[in-house]
């Protein structure tokens, strides 16, 4: 039987992106994946002030601004320490871009969940609910970034954020009315997303549990469950993250065995046909993102639905969405401990470097994402971004296809493929910077 | 008797979705949206898919653009986007440009400022389209664009009410005013106090720090973003992002000449400034040397 290709554009990901599916005997042998347009932020920055970076990293992307904000001012940390300049942040510092990080990151799963995936899966099993997914989704979205907002100023596109620490100094008064937002949130998870409170939820630490599950969620693993949805969409079952957060250290995971790793062993390279570039560390290909996060954790519930269906698409959306609990639990911890007569930012204005090498790194809501600044005479020399989106979609080398392409190889009709496609948290614009 | 709604379309070229995302944060988003028949958004569910869109088989009354503009080389589903955006252009009553980007042409315009331009504007120079697409056109400016900017317009146009613009066809109700108006550090521009260094309540980021507030246009302390705060009042400087030569260089740094400023308020003249400065800097007042509040430590 000979190949048959079939071309299809798949919006609402953050853009668009067009797949180019071949089929063997009636099942899909190999994808392309094609992004549309070059933006060349990285060439933008070359020849400005370094923490210009600051306000025009965040926009790379809208749902993720904040997440290239952080690692742009990581970048310009690391640059100075490796200039012998030591850069100590308070714990106030740190807690409140932790907080603020985590967030965004509530935020870009919730909206996943309710403007892709439910609505996905429901038009792909021709099960369509009259729900306003959307309002669900913008009501826990908005509620969230609001208290972002208030650290931070705005969202998206805030650039609070500065070499030594964060330009907010806030007050109790601030940090009461971000609590009661986190508490708001928190409240939502409970009646609309899990029907459970969060400490039940957060003890459901095996597969077999699933079924106290309730809520959207609840509906979501049971569409999944009963239309033959468990096993498919698993692709090498390799892992890395290389930021540290609440939800994982740095690490890869393969098999079972998890080791350390070190990112200047990341290799990127440009890739035929498309205007996004491939990511590799030590030549392979890794998936990034909450499943590598729950991976290289050990996460209880991440490990249980692992052994079982491996990284299957089941196991994927499950790491992300679990991530939004996690998130909520640690984000009322992180105000609740925050000590407002430290200082918010410690490195003296005044004081700039004018030629430094710094790489920052932080996890953001797809997975590990890398800033890396080489400035000279005060200015931006060389910008280099290297987003999660790269290492998950990217077409492969000549050893093994690509994370979401080999997800995707198997299947035997476009709607369960692109389905596939999506539970990856595809963000064009990003992919594509 | 089924009442038709005005057909919305919001179409993106060179962006980051920021705007988008922006507006997805109102907090009576659906309220809104509901006197309009959402045709096609890119992230809610509309009437048609993105390939009825490509075809331009889409009827649209209001048509909303995200994002900055090349005549070639952008294409989706095989078509040039400037070309679909025409087609929808040309069909709609309202257009309504999204940010800095579809205003002006934005961050995104520095990749190729020869090619890449916003819609109607290219910087403050109109481009060829304008003329044919002048008497529809609002311009909403910003890097994003506040969700309550776009509300007001939205609803203007729902309620048939002429909005008043300016010449670059900003609402003037928006744009009227200047980013400085409502931030919480007035005090301390008044008085000519700076700010020790970042990440404290109180002085003023104009002098040093790069911000902007005073001279450009928009309401950022006037509607709050998030409902809740703006950049100055968190203490970083206002970067510009609503003008049309947005973003300029080194933004975290005050240009100066002398020491003084090199950008003055919007409208004030030089020598009305210095005036100003030199009465101010002669006083010494304790209360704006002190910290505003302290806690028991």
């Amino acid at each position: 039987m000979k190949s048959l290709k079939i071309k299809q554009l798949i919006e609402k990901i953050e853009g668009e992106a067009e797949l180019d599916f071949t089929f063997n005997e009636g099942k899909i042998e190999d994808v392309r994946i094609n992004f549309g347009f070059y933006r060349g932020i990285e060439e933008i920055l070359q020849g400005k002030d370094p923490r210009d970076a600051l306000v025009i990293t965040p926009r790379v992307c809208g749902i993720c601004n904040h997440a290239h904000l952080l690692a742009a001012v990581r970048a310009i940390e690391n640059g100075y320490e490796n200039a012998g300049v030591k850069i100590e942040l308070t714990s106030k510092a740190k807690d409140i871009r932790e907080f603020t990080l985590a967030c965004e990151l509530i935020q870009n799963h919730i909206k996943w969940l309710y403007l892709t995936l439910l609505p996905q899966i429901e038009t792909y099993l021709d099960c369509k609910s009259e729900e306003n997914y959307a309002m669900k989704a913008t009501y826990l979205s908005s509620t969230i970034t609001k208290a972002l907002a208030i650290f931070a100023g705005q969202w998206p596109h805030s650039s609070y954020a500065v070499p030594g620490g964060v330009t907010c100094d806030p007050t109790y008064l601030d940090v009461m009315q971000a609590q009661s937002l986190v508490d708001e949130s928190v409240t939502f998870f409970e009646q609309v997303v899990t029907g459970l409170s969060l400490d039940e939820y957060l003890a459901i630490d095996m597969c077999a549990d699933f079924h106290r599950i309730g809520g959207d969620f609840g509906k979501l693993l049971h569409l999944i469950g009963s239309n033959g949805m468990t096993e498919i969409g698993k692709s090498h079952d390799r892992f890395i993250v290389f930021g540290e957060s609440i939800l994982s250290k740095p690490g890869k995971s393969i098999v079972t065995t998890v080791s350390r790793v070190d990112s200047t062993f990341v290799h990127e390279t440009a890739q035929m046909g498309t205007v996004a570039k491939a990511v590799t560390y030590k030549n392979k290909l890794y998936e990034v993102g909450p499943l590598a996060r729950g991976m290289v954790a050990k996460t209880p519930i991440v490990k249980n639905l692992h052994k079982r269906y491996k990284d299957s698409l089941l196991t994927r959306v499950f790491a992300r969405i679990h991530e939004i609990a996690t998130l909520l639990a640690h984000t009322k911890r992180l105000l609740q401990n925050l000590d407002l007569n430290e200082l918010s930012c410690t490195l003296d204005r005044k004081s700039i470097l004018n030629d430094f090498e710094g790489t920052g790194i932080v996890e953001a809501a797809r997975g590990s994402l890398i800033h890396k600044s080489s400035v000279k005479n005060g200015l931006i020399e060389q910008y280099e971004i290297i987003t999660p989106t790269q290492w998950n979609l990217s077409h492969g080398n000549k050893e093994e296809q690509g994370i979401a392409i080999k997800a995707m190889v198997g299947s035997q009709n476009i709607e369960e493929a692109t389905f596939i496609f999506r539970t990856f948290d595809v963000c064009s614009v990003c992919t594509t910077q | 008797m089924m009442v038709t709604k005005p057909r919305l379309l919001w179409l993106q070229s060179i962006t980051c979705n920021g705007n988008t995302h922006s507006f997805l944060n109102h907090p009576d988003l659906f309220s809104i949206l509901d006197h309009f028949e959402i045709v096609h958004h890119p992230a809610l569910e509309g009437s048609y898919t993105f390939n009825d869109v490509i075809e331009g088989i889409v009827p649209c009354d209001v048509l909303i653009l995200e994002g900055s503009f090349t005549q070639k080389g952008f294409l989706k589903g095989g078509v040039e986007v400037s070309s679909l955006i025409e087609t929808y252009a040309n069909k709609a009553q309202h257009i309504i440009s999204a940010g800095t980007c579809a205003t002006f042409g934005g961050i995104f315009k520095q990749k190729d400022p020869e090619n890449i331009s916003g819609f109607c504007f290219d910087l403050e120079e109109q481009t060829s389209r304008y003329e044919m697409y002048r008497s529809k056109l609002i311009s909403l400016p910003g890097c994003p664009m506040h969700p309550k900017w776009m509300s007001y317009v939205l609803l203007m146009i729902a309620n048939k009410k002429k909005i008043a613009i300016d010449n670059l066809h900003r609402p003037v109700e928006l744009y009227g005013y200047t980013v400085h108006t409502g931030c919480t550090r007035n005090e301390y521009f008044e008085w000519k106090i700076d700010v020790k260094n970042f990440g404290l309540k109180e002085g003023c980021l104009f002098y040093e720090n790069g911000c902007q507030g005073p001279y450009t246009r928009g309401s950022c302390n006037k509607i709050l973003w998030n409902d809740t705060s703006s950049k100055t009042r968190v203490g970083t400087p206002c970067f510009g992002c609503t003008e049309p030569n947005y973003p300029q260089e080194s933004l975290f740094r005050t240009k100066t000449n002398m020491g003084i400023p090199a950008k003055m308020p919007l409208g004030v003249p030089k020598r009305a400034y210095l005036t100003l400065t030199g009465v101010t800097k002669s006083f010494k007042i304790k209360r704006f040397t002190e910290r505003l509040m302290e806690y028991d430590k």
